[in-house]
This record gives structure tokens, sequence and C-alpha cells, in this order.
């Protein structure tokens, strides 16, 4: 039995001109979307150089760098799209590499699981793949692991060409809003503490997601229908979502505590998933759209908590100004060739040209893409503002005025009694109370 | 702890409930029918999702999806891009930092024809109109740097006047609240010697499960007698029903009297009087000894009690005083029809009535001044089975039954408690 893994004819393109390279080994990722019956692998990329590396290209196998490799490029996948393993190219027989493949591909997986913010569900595929070619034979030699399970043995998987894998697939995306504040501590404000009250306001932003309600074109479809494909060529099926959030799950615990300041992030996003073609549901859109949604966020303020911390590093004076705003890197996305709607994306940070896009596009996903063929139009980059008094920006649209009418009850012909039951998070009405200390 | 000078936080507090109240009115604004798919973004131009929704639907043609209409109120996350990038902003400044959720629950009375368009509008309204109730609780009751929670409540007022919505501060228990209830007696012009308008009086949703499992007026199922020229009196509010073998404890044989009782003392704390909740048996027999009545071995033991005794815990346990009815036989029974009458219309609590070797709970008669027929509606104690409305109504359990019912020889006391005169 075993999985099947439908690859698409660019990945064989790739992995031929890997072989053609006289490089004793050479490692990859492997990039597509597993489902239920079947796994297809989108595109592959190749471990990049190291700079510090030698010359010689046969050297040894650094772990490390394969696994924060599959972590950056982790963080280029639109929802839909994720690592599912690892490739070995080598002049050598499969079964030299295949206890490497298997430190490899358990490696991988844990660093990336390590930084999801949603919780895996019981229909989601643990198995991931490792594959090996001879660089002289041509032959391939796939398995799969269960990477939840540690002791797992490899399990033979077929490996089939296929030309056109993702030209029907589809694509879901929107544009959200995002409203997250959290309190500092008291007299902690470095950019250490901002990052561990930040994971604590993701968290909970993280179950508001989770639990909102997910519309695809306007409508609460049932969790088992089957979106439609269309098979025509050059028909993109794309679909709106709508996500709805409500407080109302879980109670935060009231509180008035003392703070030192506060932190938020504000602003929207872009957000899109890519479905397979063959029947998907409803259900496994929601999924796809929200992860996409929560790691988008996560990924950009950790970007941005990075560099704030090599700032705080290199500088020895920290930053006292009052209040400070930084700039989240904007989401710009890329066309894979030949690969139908589905796109990779990079954060671009509004000091940056967008030729370090397409450079780290090259470096880290082996993409030739020039800036033309970048979309930039899905988010623009918010202006960068200095320290100044206590900013509201989101200040809400004027109060409409309405009549009051007089409401006569009517007695007759009740159906009963309409009732809404709703919770305001008073804390994401944008605003904090800020209580000057005498 | 600093004391923090009061106008800049009422600012800040009003200011809050300001961007609430146009958040309420804004586009982003969605309303949910709970348990259908059917969505309602009330502001835009009145938008819903299915398309069968219109604005000329009325209220009637939403129970194809749903019998009883409740809405959730939700914000929608997702807009037409591109808009504002994100920013993260810092702000470093000692102060403190507030937290709560606001529990909004309104309601709209409708009729069936009334278009689900002008109900979600009216909704809105109460939205509004309740986030400035909430606004208005919050500054009242700043302390400091505590805050209390604003939390509607419903209660059910005589007809005309339905259900109604008042916002108390969450945690601040009835007795703090007296002077708020004295306003709403007068502002709805109703009675002072009753209550309407404690936590315990707040209106429970016919589709809503009681958390505890007891079942509540069983007798609202029944068809009551019709009598020539008679008219039927209940018992008036919400009672439970206690029986034999409840909370895992085997009375059967002898701890009758003890469930009327419990239904009695569930009666007084639904309707607000006391929030003690319905005591055990234990604690029963321990007031009983408390105020001198029994022996301490009493306590834990499987003895009887009687009205007296019956009439010693209210006090005691409750705090509320009982008449006792005397009959020197089950046949004079038949003739006490004005009095019971009398009382359901006055006091309409449950009469705990012990004779024979039995007691039961009266909750009502149905009497005929002209020709004297009388009925009573009887609750049973003696059940032993499970909390099932169909059952314990079909075999009579909860049911009205004719004079014949008493033991025509046997002497009776009947112990019926009386309101204590407070709002």
């Amino acid at each position: 039995m075993g999985r099947g893994y439908i690859v698409d004819d660019a990945v064989e393109e790739y992995l031929s001109k890997l072989c053609e390279q006289k490089a004793s080994q050479i490692t990859g990722l492997l990039i597509g979307q597993s489902s239920a019956q079947r796994d297809f692998v989108v595109m592959a990329t190749r471990t990049p150089q190291r700079e510090e590396s030698t010359a010689s290209a046969g050297n040894s196998l650094d772990k490390d760098w394969v696994t924060e490799h599959a972590r950056q490029v982790s963080r280029m996948l639109p929802g839909g799209l994720s690592v599912l393993g690892v490739f070995i190219i080598s002049d050598t027989d499969a079964k030299d590499t295949q206890t490497t493949l298997r430190q490899l591909v358990f490696a991988v997986e844990n660093l990336i699981s390590s930084e999801y913010l949603w919780s895996p569900s019981d229909d989601d595929v643990t198995d991931c793949v490792t594959l090996h070619v001879n660089s002289k034979t041509r032959k391939t030699l796939c398995r799969t692991f269960d990477v939840k399970d540690p002791k797992s043995m490899a399990k033979p998987a077929d490996w089939k060409y296929q030309s056109g894998v993702c030209s029907s697939w589809i694509t879901v995306l929107c544009c959200l809003n995002v409203d997250i504040v959290v309190p500092l501590p008291e007299n902690r404000s470095s950019t250490e503490n901002m990052d561990e009250c930040l994971k604590e306001g993701l968290k909970a932003w993280t179950q508001k997601i989770e639990n909102g309600i997910c519309l695809l074109d306007g409508k609460k479809l049932l969790d088992d229908t089957e979106l439609t494909t269309g098979q025509r060529r050059n028909v993109k099926q794309t679909y709106t979502a709508q996500l709805l959030l409500t407080s109302c799950e879980h109670r935060v615990t009231d509180v008035v505590q003392r703070c030192g300041g506060s932190v938020s992030v504000r602003g929207a996003i872009h957000s899109r998933a890519y479905l397979h073609s063959n029947k998907p549901k409803a259900k496994l859109a929601e999924k796809l759209l929200k992860r996409d949604v929560l790691s988008t966020v996560a990924t950009r303020v950790q970007m941005l908590l990075e560099e704030l911390m090599i700032a705080e590093q290199e500088s020895s004076v920290r930053d006292k100004k009052q209040t400070a705003q930084f700039s989240l890197p904007r989401r710009v996305f890329c066309p894979v060739k030949g690969s139908g709607p589905v796109c990779v994306c990079d954060y671009q940070f509004s000091y940056e040209e967008l030729s370090e896009a397409t450079e780290r596009l090259k470096e880290m996903l082996d993409i030739d893409a020039a800036e033309e063929d970048l979309d930039t139009s899905q988010e623009i980059t918010a202006e960068t503002v200095q320290s100044g008094e206590d900013m509201h920006s989101d200040v809400a649209a004027e109060p409409t005025v309405e009549t009051a009418e007089e409401l006569k009850p009517k007695r007759s012909n009740y159906i009963g009694v309409a009732m809404a039951t709703a919770v305001a998070l008073l804390a994401t009405a944008a605003s904090m109370l800020y209580l000057n200390d005498i | 702890m600093c004391f923090l000078s009061a106008p800049h936080v009422y600012k800040l507090i009003s200011r809050t409930f300001e961007i609430l109240r146009s958040q309420v009115k804004s586009d982003s604004c969605v309303l949910t029918l709970c348990d259908s798919p059917v969505i309602i973004w009330p502001n835009k131009k009145f938008h819903a999702t299915p398309e069968e929704v219109t604005t000329n639907t009325i209220c009637e043609d939403l129970q194809q999806w749903i019998h009883v209409v409740k809405l959730q109120l939700m914000t929608e996350v997702t807009k037409p891009g591109p808009l504002s990038g994100l920013v993260l902003c810092r702000k470093v400044q000692n102060s403190h930092f507030v937290s709560t959720t606001l529990p909004m629950d309104c309601i709209v009375r409708a009729s069936s024809s009334d278009t689900v368009k002008d109900v979600c509008d009216r909704l809105m309204e109460e939205l509004t109109k309740q986030l400035d109730e909430m606004e208005k609780v919050t500054l009242q009751h700043i302390k400091g740097t505590t805050l209390l929670t604003p939390e509607p409540l419903h209660f059910l007022l005589p007809d005309p006047k339905g259900l109604v919505t008042v916002v108390y501060p969450a945690g601040m228990p009835d007795t703090q609240l007296e002077a708020k209830r004295q306003e709403l007696h007068r502002h709805f012009e109703l009675p002072d010697d009753r209550p309407y308008f404690r936590r315990a009086n707040a209106y429970h949703f016919p589709n809503e499960p009681y958390r505890d499992g007891y079942l509540r007026n069983p007798h609202l199922v029944l068809t009551h007698p019709s009598l020539e020229d008679g008219k039927v009196y209940l018992v008036q509010g919400i009672y439970s029903y206690h029986h034999y073998m409840q909370d895992r404890m085997d009375d059967n044989g002898w701890g009758c009297a003890y469930r009327s009782l419990q239904t009695i003392c569930s009666w007084f704390q639904q309707q607000g009087y006391v929030e003690r909740c319905v005591p055990s048996h234990k604690e029963i027999q321990q007031a009983l000894v408390d105020v001198g009545d029994k022996q301490t071995a009493f306590v834990g033991s499987r003895q009887w009690i009687g009205s007296i005794e019956v009439q010693a815990v209210l006090n005691q346990l409750l705090g509320v005083t009982s008449k006792i009815m005397f009959v020197s036989q089950g046949s004079e029974l038949a003739s006490k029809g004005r009095e019971l009458a009398n009382h359901f219309l006055t006091q309409g609590t449950p009469i705990m009535i012990g004779g024979g070797v039995l007691a039961h709970t009266i909750l009502g008669v149905a009497w005929s001044e002209t020709t004297g027929q009388i009925r009573y509606l009887i609750l049973d104690p003696h059940y032993t089975g499970a909390e099932d409305l169909q059952l314990i109504t079909d075999k009579g359990w909860c049911g009205w039954k004719g004079p014949e019912f008493w033991d025509q020889t046997a002497y009776y006391n009947l112990c019926l408690p009386q309101r204590p005169k407070v709002i």
C-alpha cells in the first residue's frame, strides 16, 4: 500500500538538473500538499550554500543548516503548501543515505511544527517523504515516515510524475483585520519581554480565529461540501473567504492589572491558501486558510522582533522612546512557473528594495523571478511613524444617528423572543486604559 | 495603592464605550442565527446569507431553520483590501491594563409577520442602548482601580410589560442592590411587597436546560380540570420537583415530607426570596435540632417529619413564616376550597400536606364556589424514578386528584408558607 506522491514534471526537470551538477551530495526540500488519499509535490528546492562553506560542494551534511533552510522556506509558503519532506541526490546507492534522510526529515518536521500557532487536528497527515535520487542511474527511492511516531519505520511510497499537477487547484483568499493588544510588564520593556507578551496575545488570538465562522463566497458551507473545481484550463478557481469572530467561547478572566505599557499589532493582511483539485472539502479550505492567517501574522511578528533584537544587541542604548511604531513587513507573492495559480511569498520590510525579495526567492526556493513577476498589489506597507503622543489609529467612523422609534410590542402571534447573546471584548475596542499613576 | 484621578478614568471608559457603540453600528457587525446557516449583516444595507433571506423575509420564515430565535453577535474581520499595513506599536508607560468581556444580551419581541430586517434593526438599537446602560453602570461602580463588569439580566414582568432587561454590576449581591430595585419597582409600577428584580428572578428561556437537572413546573403540561362554574387556582412562579431517591439519597419510605419541604424551598429560592440552595435531609434535620425541636441523634436518622417541622425549618433556614391549617378528618378537605383558593391567589406558594402516613405537595386547586366541586393539583414526592416529564405526568405523580385521594378518616395538617413582604 503506502502513500502515492503525484509529482509535477517541473520537479523532475529540477532534480535532473541537480543531478548534472557534479556534486557528491545535494540535499533539498520537497514542497506540496498532503491529503488523505493522495499527496502532491509541486516544487523542490536545494539547500542553499552556506556562506562560510568551502568551495568543495561535497562536504559533510550540515543538518542544522538543512533544517534552518526548511524553517525559512516554510515561512515563504502560503496556506496549503508545506514542506513535505527531504531529498538527497548522491552518486551512491540509496541505502547509504537512508539514515541521514530519516534524521533530516524528523528534524525538519519537528522544527517547523514547533513554530505553529495552531494545534494539530485529527485529519492532519503526519507522514513525511524522503526521496533519494542516484545521480548516475537516476533511480529514485521514495519512502515515508510517520513523524508523529519517533520509532516509525520507513514505508515504501509511489513517486509518479505528472504534468500540470496544480493547474486546476483552488485558491481561497481573504483580506483580514488584525487587532491584538497585550499589556507589557512593569519596568521591563525589552524586546524579549515584548516577544513573550506577544506570544500570549497571539495564542489568545489564535483561539478566536480557530473558533471563528468561515464563509466561502458569502456562504456558510457544511464541512463536507465539496468545492467545485473547474477542469477547464486557464479557469482560475478562486473563493473569497470571510471570517466572523466572537469572544464568547472562552470568557477571558476579567483583569485590572498594573502594567508597563502595551504592545499592539494592528492592520490588515492578505491571506491565502491553495487546495488540491481532487474533490476538496469546505472543511479543508477553512483549515488551510485559517492556518495561513495565523502563520502569516506570527511570521511577520517574529521577523520584526528578530530585527529589533539584533538592533538592540548592536546598539547599547535601549530605545527609551515612549511610543514607537514599527511597520511589519508586507507580503509579496511570486507565481511558481507552470504551477497554475500557485504562488509562494516573501516578506518585504519597508526599507527593503524589491530586488532583495527576488534574491531571497532565488536563495531559498531557487526561483528565478524578475521584479515584474512579483505581485505587490495585495498589501501595502504602513508608514513607520516615530514616537509621538498617545496615538489611536483606527478611530471608528462617526456613529450614525438613528431616530428612535416608538416600539409597540405586538401581543399576537409571538413566535417566541428573538434574543441576541453576544460578547464584546473590551480590549479589542482598540484602546487601553492608561491611568497615569500619581 | 494609588488613587487615580477619577475624571480621567471616566473619560477613557466613556471613550471605550463610544468605540464599542460605533462597532455595533459598523459594517463588520454580524448576527448569526444559532444552529442554522443564516448570517445577517444588519448594518450593511441588510445583507444576509443564504440568499433566501432578504429584506422582506418575515420572522415566521426563519422557523424553517430554527424554532427559537437565538442570535449571536459576531464581528467580521475580513474586508476587501488592500487596507492599512500591519503595524506593531509599543508604548512604554506605567499604567493599568483593564480587560473584561462584556456579556451583551438583548431581547426584542417580534410577531411572526415582522420582517427579519425590522427585527434586526430593533435589535441593533437595543444593543446600542445596552452599551449606554453598561457604560452608566460601569462608571457608577468604579472604586479606585476596581471595576465591576456590567451584566444584563432579563426579568419577566406581569403583562403587558413582558420581558425587560436590567444591567447589574456583576458580583454585587442582591442586598446591596435594593435601592436600584426600589427604583425599578417605581418605574414599572410594581407592588412593593414581592420581588421581581432579584437575580434569582431572572427569566429562564424555554430552550435552555437547567443545569441542576431537576424538572421545573411539571404541572404546566397538564390539562386542568374544568368544573362547572369553577376556577383554577395555581402556584405562582417556579419550583423544582423534589422526590424520593434524588441526589443519591435513598429516602424511600420516610423522606416524603422532606422532599415536599425541598420543593417549597426551591420555590423561595427561585422567586428570589433567599439565596441559599435547597437544603439536604441532614441540613433539615440539623435545623430542627438547632431550634430545639429534636435531639442531636435526629441528624442522620430516618425519622419522619410533619407540617409543624416543615414550618419550623422554613422559619429557621429561610426566615419564612407559615400558616398551619388543621383538618380532623380527610373528608373535611373537600370543604377547604375557598381557603386553598385564597392561598394560591394571595400567596401562590406550594403547600405541604401531611397526614395518615403520607406527605404530599399541593400545587393548586380547581374549585367551584357554587357547586363546591373541588380538585387538588398534587405533586407526589413518593416517585422514585428519573426526571422524565412524560412519565411523571402520565402516571399522575404530578396530577389532579379528587377529594377521594385523601384518607377520609385520618387527620391532616397543612403548612401554608407565606411570602415575605420584600422586593
